[in-house]
């Protein structure tokens, strides 16, 4: 019989890690597009901090893939 | 609204207003060239090329400065474009076209020229620099009230309805009292049962700016020893810490060393401390120039307020307005020689 705990538990470490990800984006999105209509120059700096929320999708996504991996 | 859009933007703004070391560069010119020359160096630039075209010296400056606030003013408008803080906001700036229309009445009631009244205005509010152009060709102070009318803008209704009263007494306090309490009463109805963030900080300067007027006729009243009768009707309602009551109980002991021991342990406490030598003289400029400090301080200090609310917006509007008025003050200043001292003396939040 499949153990469904194991690929539940692994979709919600990277379900959740993608949701708080796309809320801090958008927030972080919505302030760098104000700032860059302001200031053009600080585009570079913006597509960081836009950026840096994807740790918690990468995180989740690797700790999806360690509880994955104890299925094999 | 997305704030978080909006107060990015109005940060960015912030960033281009003069720090302190901009401003000494500037209070450290010699002559007017010298501080056009500075002010060149600054976001200024733009506007003062601009006016540069038609204008020189100190009206160059002036020109320059109304035209970049009257910008920023409108760029904050279009921010909130179509949301419900756009009303919110345009509270705030609607006090320049009460402001504005007080200054054309005035101008009017004392025949200025309509070039000399319409460098005295700022067009930030609803009435642009056309309809600004347009009031001030008019004749005389009826006409400008019949105009107003005509152009179905709110202020009108009390201007006409006390129009009577100022042909008898020629008094334009009046006109000015009437046109006062309609905005301010009109600002607290329209803020009435909003209890969010935003509400709160429009009403706490709304009712700021109705204690600052209250304690100016109270000053005036007692300095010219005017009937506390006669001046009972020039107060404004609306303020909870300083009602009714309490200027009535400031006017009746009839001297300022007495008004001034009703505000100990108010918000207006700071003007306990003001120079006795002032207090004996009656230098009520001295007192007026504290408050004015602490209406612009204190919308300042909504910098520090909720960052996904109004309050950035209208702690920019304020910064904004003092540093166009600390310039404008350094122009005069060094135009008319005055010492560096005495400069520093009359900026404002320095």
């Amino acid at each position: 019989m499949v153990d469904w705990g194991i690929p539940v538990g692994a979709g919600i470490a990277f379900g959740l890690g993608a949701l708080g990800t796309g809320i801090a984006q958008s927030k972080i999105g919505a302030a760098g597009a104000g700032t860059i209509a302001e200031k053009p120059d600080l585009f570079g700096l913006m597509i960081i901090m836009v950026a840096i929320p994807e740790t918690l999708v990468i995180l989740g996504f690797v700790v999806a893939t360690m509880i994955m991996i104890m299925l094999v | 609204m997305e704030y978080a859009y909006v107060n990015s933007r109005i940060r960015a703004m912030k960033s281009r207003l003069l720090d302190r070391r901009q401003l000494d560069q500037l209070i450290n010119k010699h002559d007017i060239d010298a501080l056009i020359t500075e002010l060149e160096k600054t976001p200024y630039r733009e506007e003062l090329e601009r006016a540069g075209v038609q204008y020189s010296g100190v009206t160059r400056i002036e020109y320059a400065l109304r035209k970049d606030l009257v910008r920023a003013f409108r760029n904050l408008l279009s921010f909130t474009s179509g949301e419900e803080e756009e009303n919110l906001l345009a509270i705030t700036l609607n006090r320049y076209d009460v402001q504005n229309i007080k200054t054309i009445l005035r101008g009017k009631r004392i025949h200025a020229t309509p070039g000399e009244i319409l460098d005295c205005t700022i067009p930030a509010g609803e009435l642009d620099e056309a309809a600004l152009t347009e009031l001030v060709k008019q004749p005389d102070v009826k006409s400008v009230i019949d105009l107003l009318a005509t152009w179905g803008i709110v202020y009108s209704r009390p201007l006409t309805k006390a129009f009577k009263e100022y042909s008898d007494t020629r008094d334009m306090l009046v006109l000015e009292y009437a046109i006062d309490t309609y905005y301010y009463q009109y600002a607290l109805a329209t803020l009435k049962g909003g209890e969010t963030e935003d509400h709160r900080v429009i009403r706490d300067m709304v009712i700021t700016e109705i204690d600052i007027s209250n304690l100016r006729t109270v000053f005036r009243v007692l300095r010219d020893q005017i009937d506390r009768e006669d001046a009972k009707r020039y107060l404004l309602e609306g303020s909870s810490e300083l009602g009714l009551a309490t200027l009535l109980s400031m006017m009746k002991g009839g001297t300022l060393e007495g008004a001034l021991k009703h505000l100990e342990h108010t918000s207006y406490q700071f003007l306990t401390q003001v120079p006795p030598e002032y207090v004996s003289a009656q230098k009520i400029s001295a007192f007026e120039k504290e408050l004015d400090r602490y209406l612009v301080r204190k919308g300042i200090g909504y910098f520090i307020g909720d960052p996904l609310s109004i309050a950035y917006a209208i702690a920019y509007t304020w910064a904004k307005y003092a540093e166009v008025t600390n310039i404008r003050v350094i122009a005069r200043c060094l135009v008319s020689e005055v010492p560096e001292k005495d400069l520093r003396e009359a900026l404002i939040s320095v």
